[in-house]
């Protein structure tokens, strides 16, 4: 790659800091570091995963209209958690934390485990019993 | 306290972090020079190992792997820790810097505050060097952050002890001893290309190295009739971030090692590695075009052409570039003695 053909396609990084430093050749074929702030192909393949992550929550969010599935369910596939990976922020078991998935188990939730939780996922306990 | 430290930001965390520590001890040692002497150019595809329910793709080895490699290569003297306790965790930092160290440690990237929210997947080995701390606020040098920034204590708590794969467990080290730290010699990057190569094509697994691209070739073109489309798109914007990830500088690290190879051709007064180095910035390229090419399936638009079978067939010319030039690479470090 040459200098003159790192991409600038600022999107993802453009609000923050963060920055891409690229290598490339100038023009006597000597490496440079050139910093970047995108490259479209790789800023669309990054929406393309959030894209889906947000076609999936609308369908979970179908499921706890109807009743099956709780909200912790969606706040949790939302903020691209796992129950294990929560488990382990919150010190509840995997197990807990999947039954709570379900609507009739996540009804029956104290108040306190409802804070535990909304600490660890780092929201609000009005935001984790909604799907607003 | 803040620390004389100089920030530079590199295209790799790990390597970053590493330049930055000698530079600090007086020894300058460039990003792409320790990602060579790491033997840092990789290829592996694992359907054993899942990400976000898919396969895992990698370009470089295991984290930590080109630390290690770096700091036996050059004689640098580490400590290591490793906590259970978080507190523990902090107050060893604290003593540390104190001292007047620079600390680098590995934290997750989930709740890292300056990493845009795009970002927020759970990574857990990214490298950070702490070089200052006023009140409650810790002064940082991220590789790929463009001036040096800060993180409150809690902040910095909640990176260290991450969780999901590959937890950080508030590791971190420091560089104990800087006397016996040599320059980068003829020898030590002669063994390092020899490694790397020995990685690339020879491992008897179908999984990694050269054969390794060959394998997600094959895979990929059976993607779309085994899962769908969807599924099928979703691999691909996989491999591509993996690709094309901050930290790769391009090209899955393919021209960050052509850097090296320009910088060992001079340090070994080895004229042909610079030509080894312009086929490897070849090879990146094509890359590249693998991935443009490959974001065209996401977005596809009507008569857009593109299918599994046109991706594949690149990645396969991919491997018989990367394994001529591992070939030739070798053939010249065994007679280079």
């Amino acid at each position: 790659m040459k200098i003159k053909d790192v991409p600038q396609d600022g999107k993802i990084l453009t609000n923050s800091e963060v920055r891409d430093v690229c290598y490339a050749v100038d023009e006597n074929g000597d490496y440079k570091q050139v910093i970047s702030v995108g490259w479209d192909p790789k800023n669309e393949a990054i929406d393309y995963a959030w894209e889906t992550i947000a076609e999936e929550c609308e369908e979970i969010k179908k499921e706890v209209i109807a009743g099956n599935a709780s909200p912790l369910a969606y706040h949790i596939h939302r903020l691209v958690m796992t129950p294990d990976i929560l488990a382990s922020y919150s010190g509840f078991s995997k197990r807990e934390i999947k039954r709570w998935c379900k609507a009739k188990h996540f009804a029956k939730m104290s108040p306190g485990e409802l804070q535990r939780i909304a600490d660890a996922l780092r929201i609000e306990v009005n935001k984790l019993v909604s799907i607003d | 306290m803040q620390l004389e430290f100089i920030h530079k930001p590199s295209g790799h965390c790990e390597n970053g972090v590493v330049s930055n520590l000698l530079r600090f001890y007086g020894k300058e040692v460039s990003e792409a020079m320790v990602f060579g002497l790491g033997s840092g150019l990789f290829f592996a595809h694992m359907p054993f190992i899942k990400l976000h329910g898919m396969a895992v793709t990698s370009f470089r080895p295991y984290p930590g792997e080109i630390f290690a490699r770096v700091v036996k290569l050059l004689n640098v003297k580490m400590k290591k820790y490793k906590f259970r306790d978080r507190d523990k965790a902090m107050e060893r930092l604290d003593e540390v810097l104190l001292t007047g160290t620079p600390v680098g440690m590995l934290v997750g990237v989930y709740h890292l505050p300056y990493f845009p929210k795009e970002y927020r997947f759970h990574f857990n080995a990214h490298n950070i060097c702490v070089i200052g701390k006023e009140g409650d606020i810790y002064t940082v040098s991220d590789p790929v952050v463009v001036d040096k920034c800060t993180l409150s204590s809690d902040e910095l708590k909640v990176v260290r002890f991450a969780s999901g794969t590959y937890p950080p467990r508030g590791r971190m080290y420091h560089i104990t001893d800087a006397s016996g730290i040599h320059q980068p010699n003829g020898e030590a990057i002669r063994r390092a290309i020899l490694r790397n190569c020995s990685r690339m094509i020879h491992i008897p697994l179908p999984m990694f190295g050269v054969d390794g691209i060959r394998y997600l070739a094959g895979r990929m073109r059976k993607w779309e009739k085994k899962m769908g489309s969807k599924r099928a798109a979703l691999n691909l914007a996989q491999v591509i971030r993996m690709n094309e990830e901050i930290g790769t500088g391009g090209a899955g690290f393919r021209f960050i090692y052509a850097a090296f190879l320009q910088e060992a051709a001079a340090v070994m007064n080895q004229p042909s590695l610079r030509d080894f180095s312009a086929q490897m910035t070849a090879a990146g390229d094509m890359w590249r075009d693998f991935s443009y090419n490959a974001a065209r399936m996401f977005k596809k638009r009507d008569g857009d052409l593109m299918t599994y079978n046109i991706l594949a067939e690149k990645l396969e010319r991919i491997a018989d570039k990367e394994e001529s030039i591992f070939r030739g690479l070798e053939k010249l470090m065994k007679n280079a003695r």
